[in-house]
C-alpha cells in the first residue's frame, strides 16, 4: 500500500515541482523581501535560517531580510508591523486565528497562486485551515498530529484491540479500569490538555463544522449539543478512567504514568513521542490510534495545530513573496525541513515523504486520508484567547467534578456573550 | 549587646538552636540542592518520574554529559560571553558616573543639589515594570532593540541612580579638611576629584563594583525586555531555550541555572568583604 502510494507521490511530486518551479520563473523574481518570523526556538530558527538560505542561493537576484522575534512577543507584535507595511511576508497560524487579520484586511488573499501553483492538490489537507471568506490567505509549512497514543503491550495483556467506535472505547476503558490502571493519563495544571478532550470528543459527538461554529461563537454554550459531549466526557470520567489529581501536573509531569504502567494511553500531540522513547518504550510498546467514533454518521475532525506563511496586504515584493511561499511548500522543501533532524513533524505536502517513524508516518496517513470531517486547529487557537482560557478552566473543573457541569456550562455562556 | 549570644543561654536552649539550625539552613537550601541534583540526572528520570531517586537506566549520573550538552550542543558560550559583554561595562559606566555625580553633589554646595540628588534617587523608587513598555519602545527607536548595547545603556542609566545615593552619601561622610587644605594649595577641582577624593573612594567603589556586577549579572526583567537573539541575550534569559516549544529539559536547564550562577556566587565568596562593607556601608553614623 506504502510503496503504490509512494510512486504515485513521486509522479505527483515531479508535476507540481514543474509547475512550481514554471509559476516562479515565468516572474523572474528580484529585489529585497522582508520576512518576519517568529520561529525563534533554536530548531525551528536554524530551520528559517537555513530556508532562507537555500531560497537566496536559488534565486539570486533576492535579497531576504530576516527578522527573527520572540514566539510568545510575536503574537503581540504582529499587527503592528502588518499595519506599519515593514514586512513582505510574516509567520502566523492557520484557523481562526487569521480572522483578525483577514478581516481588518491585512493579509493578501493568494486563491491565484494556490490554483496556479498547484497548492490545492498538493496541499488539500491544510486548504480548508487556510481559507476563510471565500479566500486562502496563506500557506502552512509544518503541522502534526493529535491522537491517542497507547501501550500496545498493556493492550496485548489484557486482549485488547484499539478500538474505533464508542462502545469498544467504553468496554475497552472498563478493562483497563478492571486491571487497576487508569484509562488516560492527563496533567490539566496548564488547562490546554483538557482543552484537547473536548475538541476531540465534540467534534465526534457533533462533528467539525458544529465545533468551528461554536469556538467562533455562534452557538451557544448552553445547547443541547455542547451539554451531550459534556455527557459523553463525563461516561469516562466517572467510571474513573483518568488518573487522579491531574490538576496538579504538567502534561509532562503526567508522562511517568503512562511509562510506568499506571495509566494505558495519553490523548496528545505527537510532541510526546520523543519523551516516551526516552524513558525507555519501544515501538513495540507504543502504539497510536485515531480518536474513535462516537456518532457514526459524523466525519472525522482532527486536531492538527498548523503554522504558516502570509503575504502582507501590502507586500512591496509580491512576486518574490510568492516564490518564498511555493518555495517553502514545495515538497522537497518540506521534505527536507520537517525530517527528524529538523522540526520533526508532519510535511503539509502530500507529495513529500515523511521520515521511517511509526507515528509520523500513521499521522501523515490518518491527516491525507482520514481527516475527512475538516482539521481543527486545537481549541486555544480556534477559540479567541479570553474565551479559551474560560473555557479551559471550566473543562478543568467539569473533569474534576462532572456534578458541576451546569454551573461551568454558564460561566462559558457569560463568557460568550461577553467576548464575541 | 544584642542579640545575646546563644553561649550565654541555658542547656536546652543551645540543644535546640544547634537542631534547628541545621534544619532551617536544609529547608532553606532544598530548592537549590535539587537545582544540583537534577542537574547530574538523565533527562528520561523525570518522563519516568523519578524525580529523587538515584537513576534508573543503566548509564547511571548524566552529570558530565549534562553539562557537556549545555556547553555543547546549546548557545550557553554564547549567552556566558554576552553576559560578560553586558556586566563589566556597565559595572564601569555605572560606577565611573556616580563617583563624578557623587563628587559633585557632595563636595559642592549649590542651588539645586538637593533637588539633583533627589531626582537621582527618586529613579529608585519608580517600579521598573511601569518603565517597560516605554523603554523597549525607546530601545526600538533608537535600533538599540536586541543589541548588547541598548541593555549596557540602559542599566548604566537605572543603576546609576542608586550608585550617586551611595557614593554621595560616602563623600559627605569624608573629612571637609582634606578637600578645602588641598583648596587653600591651589590644587584644581579636578585633581582634587583624581588625587583626593578617588583614592579616599576605594572601598566604596570595590563594594559597589561588587554589588553591580551581581544585579547585572542576575537581572532577568529587562534581559528578556530588551533582547531576544542568542547574538545580546545574557545567560539568565538563554536559559530558557532549554524550554522547547513543547517540552522543559528539565536537566539541562538545571545544569544551564548552575553554570549561570556560578560567576556571582564566586564574586560572593572571593569578595565577601567588599560585598557585607557595599550592604552595610553608610547604615552607621
Amino acid at each position: 500500500m506504502r510503496s503504490i502510494f509512494k510512486t504515485g507521490a513521486l509522479a505527483l511530486a515531479a508535476t507540481t515541482m514543474l509547475s512550481g518551479a514554471a509559476f516562479a520563473d515565468a516572474h523572474g523574481v528580484s529585489g529585497p523581501l522582508r520576512i518576519f518570523s517568529d520561529m525563534s526556538n533554536p530548531a525551528p530558527r536554524a530551520v528559517m535560517e537555513d530556508m532562507v538560505a537555500r531560497f537566496e542561493e536559488a534565486n539570486p537576484e533576492v535579497e531576504v531580510e530576516l527578522v527573527i522575534t520572540d514566539r510568545e512577543a510575536w503574537k503581540t507584535q504582529i499587527r503592528n508591523v502588518l499595519q506599519s507595511g515593514g514586512a513582505d511576508i510574516v509567520n502566523w497560524y492557520a484557523g481562526n486565528r487569521m480572522a483578525p487579520y483577514v478581516e481588518a484586511g491585512l493579509f493578501m488573499d493568494i486563491s491565484d497562486l494556490w490554483e496556479e501553483g498547484g497548492l490545492t492538490e498538493s496541499l488539500a489537507s491544510t486548504q480548508g485551515s487556510m481559507t476563510m471568506d471565500d479566500g486562502i490567505w496563506g500557506v502552512p509549512y509544518t503541522y502534526y498530529q493529535w491522537g491517542v497514543y497507547y501501550r500496545e503491550d498493556i493492550f496485548e495483556e489484557l486482549g485488547l484491540e484499539a478500538p474505533t467506535t464508542w462502545e469498544e472505547e467504553l468496554s475497552n476503558c472498563q478493562a483497563i479500569i478492571d486491571s487497576g490502571r487508569a484509562c488516560y493519563t492527563i496533567g490539566t495544571k496548564f488547562l490546554w490538555t483538557a482543552g484537547g478532550w473536548f475538541d476531540y470528543l465534540n467534534m465526534r459527538t457533533n462533528g467539525y463544522d458544529f465545533h468551528m461554529a461554536l469556538t467562533a461563537g455562534e452557538v451557544e454554550w448552553t445547547d443541547e449539543r455542547v451539554r451531550a459531549t459534556f455527557e459523553n466526557w463525563a461516561q469516562l470520567i466517572e467510571m474513573g478512567a483518568f488518573i487522579d489529581d491531574h490538576q496538579t501536573y504538567s502534561w509532562q509531569e503526567a508522562l511517568p504514568f503512562m511509562v510506568n504502567g499506571e495509566a494505558a494511553a495519553y490523548l496528545m500531540g505527537n510532541f510526546a513521542v520523543a519523551p516516551l522513547r526516552e524513558a525507555g518504550l519501544t515501538d513495540d510498546q507504543l502504539g497510536f490510534y485515531q480518536f474513535p467514533q462516537i456518532n457514526p454518521d459524523i466525519e472525522p475532525g482532527e486536531d492538527a495545530p498548523t503554522d504558516t506563511f502570509h503575504i502582507a496586504a501590502n507586500a512591496e515584493n509580491v512576486e518574490a513573496a510568492e516564490a518564498f511561499l511555493l518555495f517553502v511548500t514545495s515538497a522537497e522543501n518540506q521534505t527536507l525541513i520537517n525530517n527528524g533532524e529538523n522540526l520533526g513533524q508532519l510535511p503539509v505536502n502530500a507529495n513529500s515523504t515523511v521520515d521511517e517513524d511509526e507515528f509520523l508516518l500513521a499521522g501523515f496517513d490518518m491527516l491525507s486520508n482520514n481527516a475527512t470531517g475538516g482539521i481543527a486547529q486545537f481549541f486555544d487557537r480556534d477559540a479567541p484567547a479570553e474565551m479559551a482560557q474560560v473555557a479551559m478552566q471550566g473543562f478543568q473543573q467539569f473533569m474534576v467534578d462532572p456534578s458541576t457541569l451546569d454551573q461551568v456550562l454558564m460561566i462559558l455562556e457569560q463568557a460568550r456573550s461577553r467576548i464575541y | 549587646m544584642f542579640p545575646r549570644p546563644i553561649q550565654q543561654y541555658g542547656p536546652a536552649a543551645r540543644v535546640t538552636y544547634q537542631t534547628l539550625l541545621p534544619l532551617a539552613l536544609l529547608v532553606w537550601l532544598i530548592p537549590l540542592l535539587a537545582v544540583i541534583w537534577f542537574s547530574i540526572k538523565p533527562g528520561e528520570d523525570f518522563t519516568t518520574g523519578n524525580y529523587w531517586g538515584l537513576p534508573t537506566g543503566e548509564a547511571g549520573f548524566q552529570g558530565i554529559t549534562n553539562y557537556l550538552t549545555v556547553f555543547t550542543q546549546s548557545a550557553m558560550p554564547q549567552y556566558l560571553w554576552n553576559s560578560v559583554v553586558i556586566t563589566l561595562p556597565t559595572m564601569f559606566g555605572a560606577v565611573a558616573l556616580s563617583c563624578m555625580t557623587g563628587f559633585a553633589l557632595g563636595v559642592y554646595r549649590f542651588k539645586g543639589n538637593l533637588l539633583i540628588f533627589f531626582m537621582f534617587v527618586a529613579g529608585n523608587f519608580v517600579p521598573f515594570q511601569i518603565l517597560m513598555v516605554p523603554v523597549r519602545d525607546l530601545t526600538d527607536q533608537m535600533g538599540l532593540y536586541d543589541t548588547r548595547t541598548g541593555l549596557i545603556l540602559f542599566h548604566i542609566a537605572f543603576q546609576t541612580g542608586f550608585c550617586t545615593l551611595f557614593m554621595r552619601n560616602f563623600i559627605r561622610a569624608l573629612p571637609r579638611p582634606l578637600i578645602e587644605a588641598a583648596r587653600v594649595e591651589g590644587v584644581s577641582e579636578f585633581r582634587i576629584f583624581w588625587f583626593v577624593v578617588l583614592p579616599l573612594m576605594k572601598p566604596a567603589i570595590a563594594a559597589l563594583c561588587v554589588l553591580i556586577f551581581t544585579f547585572i549579572w542576575n537581572d532577568f526583567f529587562w534581559a528578556v525586555v530588551l533582547t531576544q537573539s542568542p547574538e545580546s541575550q545574557p545567560v539568565t534569559a538563554g536559559i530558557t531555550a532549554f524550554n522547547g516549544q513543547y517540552r522543559a529539559m528539565y536537566h539541562l536547564m538545571s545544569a544551564g541555572s548552575i553554570v549561570a550562577a556560578i560567576p556571582p556566587v564566586a564574586m560572593f565568596f572571593l569578595m565577601q568583604k567588599h560585598f557585607i562593607a557595599g550592604l552595610t556601608l553608610g547604615a552607621v553614623k
